[in-house]
């Protein structure tokens, strides 16, 4: 590759909006149902009907404009995309086109090595989703369940470089959607999918020829095909060969991008108004109820993570990574407990369960309260660390109080002096060797002596305690 | 508008016209055109522009679900179904 080249990629996100019905009809947006059980005649497109907007598909898609930083649209209108394919009923898509909920943003985002970097947003507008197919021999299959599901499409600029710019950017994104409860974010289960337009250009030319990805169902398959289509173009480029302006898929399974359809431009889908709806105009009552929705973004919130509560880095970003956990991290605290002390239980036990179980933390019955009671329990000596790992555990399969489960299992240490020391004199008694040893001033066979006492004590005996009898006896 | 034009639109469209409909066509739509630009010639300064004639107030509705009661009626109008899949010839 030529390394003086300039690379511009720019992204196109559509997320699916968190809404009980479709965007512009009563039918359910709930997935999974059986085919063609959520339609009816508007959103099939049927003449003489009449499509109503989607209250909350607005409120969400203002609030995302205005987390991103976008000049807000004091009226909005919609327009009708047209293209003849049987994914939509209507041989249209009802979109944005002049005028979008939000224009001009710009996000902050953390690339880490890379260093922060503001990328610029082109819009943001509501527009929605299309049926599905299934292509199957000589016919095809149409769902149009999905047809009318509420997608909001969020335009970046050309700002970003590289491949793994892009990844990270869009891992940044979904964690922005989740933040604002407005969107699962999920690019493996579809709830968020991503267009990548990417050109090359000697630096001080501008832009080059604009060449689409799509077919990208992961943050890493967008890092990947950008990385492929910057070696293909610059080849090309550097070779004086033809870019071509197309669309070209992401082929997983072999990892080349491959073209899919000459691109069409604004014009060939004719957009026109939507003469079946009129403007929606934001009064301040509606602003109003946008900013309070408004919440701490991603990066600020690591940020503070780790200015206020001086946690690591690493801490910091697995914490950040995921609201609920936050939120516990944040409740743990404020009840009490060492902020470091619940980072690194979160970053290592927490997270190893999560793995194991690939659970989010919103799906676990661990919350605040009982997180807090398990480091109590720590705290007071009244169960050892060791244990604390089994009562974790216990929680995550038994949807149980620590103070239970530890009850439940004789869990509890030993900290009673008279029951203690019957088990140090029972490990003595049983080892005059080691003792000699020790007498002879080899006092590091004391710590193999704690194991016994543990190992006896079915690691409940309370350590500081053990050892000052230990000490006691044995001198 | 050219004929070349209109080749362009119909192709879209998947339109496939023999050359009389083609000329028959273009003439058309070019008498449609200019009724269009017409329209043109009106003085719109100072006016804000608007998608209807008279919005009062925002047509919105809630979040809520309400279920078309006579799905099945739709799936009956298609011309051919595979279980609740509308079934046409492959696209792809």
């Amino acid at each position: 590759m030529n390394s003086s080249l300039k690379i511009f990629i720019g992204l196109e996100i559509h997320i699916h909006l968190k809404t009980e019905s479709k965007m512009f009809c009563p039918c359910s947006a709930h997935y999974g149902d059986e085919p063609n059980t959520n339609i009816c005649p508007i959103c099939l497109g049927y003449p003489g009907t009449l499509p109503l907007l989607n209250e909350r598909a607005i409120e969400h898609g203002y609030l995302v404009a205005r987390a991103l930083g976008c000049r807000l649209s004091n009226r909005i209108s919609f327009a009708r995309k047209n293209y003849f394919y049987p994914d939509m009923p209507k041989n249209y898509q009802i979109s944005q086109h002049n005028h979008p909920v939000g224009i001009g943003g710009t996000i902050e985002v953390d690339f880490n090595d890379l260093g922060a970097k503001r990328i610029r947003i082109h819009n943001v507008h509501l527009e929605e989703d299309a049926g599905k197919m299934i292509h199957a021999n000589d016919a095809t299959l149409l769902d149009y369940n999905r047809a009318g599901y509420p997608l909001l499409e969020i335009v970046t600029e050309p700002d970003l470089s590289r491949g793994e710019e892009a990844e990270l950017f869009l891992r940044d994104f979904q964690r922005l959607v989740r933040y604002l409860k407005v969107s699962d974010g999920n690019m493996e289960e579809g709830s968020m999918k991503c267009d990548a337009n990417i050109s090359i250009n000697l630096p001080g030319r501008g832009l080059g020829t604009k060449v689409e990805l799509k077919n990208m169902n992961s943050p890493r398959f967008v890092r990947l095909a950008l990385g492929y289509e910057i070696e293909r173009q610059s080849k090309l480029f550097n070779s004086g060969g033809e870019i071509v302006q197309e669309t070209r898929l992401w082929n997983e399974n072999r990892d080349i991008t491959l073209p899919m359809r000459r691109k069409e431009t604004p014009d060939d889908y004719r957009y026109f108004p939507e003469p079946d709806m009129p403007s929606f105009v934001s009064n301040a009552a509606f602003l109003k109820r946008i900013e309070n929705q408004l919440v701490e973004l991603p990066l600020a919130k690591k940020r503070r993570l780790q200015s206020e509560y001086d946690l690591k880095v690493e801490q910091a970003e697995f914490i950040h990574n995921d609201i609920a956990m936050v939120t516990l991290f944040e409740d743990t605290v404020k009840s009490g407990a060492s902020a470091r002390n619940v980072a690194a239980w979160l970053s290592s036990d927490v997270r190893k369960l999560l793995n194991r179980d690939k659970r989010t933390l919103a799906d676990t019955p661990l919350n605040a309260s009982r997180f807090s009671s398990l480091l109590t329990l720590v705290d007071q000596g009244r169960i050892s660390g060791k244990i604390a790992k089994n009562v974790l555990k216990d929680i995550f399969s038994e949807d149980a109080d620590p103070e239970s489960i530890v009850e439940k299992k004789g869990w509890f240490q030993i900290s009673d002096p008279n029951e203690l020391g019957k088990i140090v004199d029972q490990v003595v008694s049983q080892n005059p060797d080691v003792i000699e040893i020790i007498s002879g001033g080899d006092s590091k066979q004391k710590s193999w002596l704690m194991g016994e006492i543990m190992r006896v004590s079915n690691g409940k005996a309370a350590p500081e305690l053990a050892k000052k009898i230990l000490d006691e006896r044995i001198g | 508008m050219e004929q070349d034009e209109w080749a362009v639109t119909a192709e879209l469209a998947a339109l496939k016209l023999s050359e009389g409909e083609k000329k028959r066509l273009v003439k058309q739509a070019e008498q449609m055109r200019k009724l269009y630009l017409s329209m043109s010639s009106a003085v719109v300064d100072n006016l804000e522009p608007t998608t209807h004639a008279s919005v009062v107030k925002n047509r919105v509705r809630k979040d809520e679900v309400k279920p078309f009661k006579d799905v099945d009626t739709l799936l009956d109008a298609s011309n051919e179904l595979d279980d609740r899949f509308f079934l046409i010839p492959n696209v792809l």
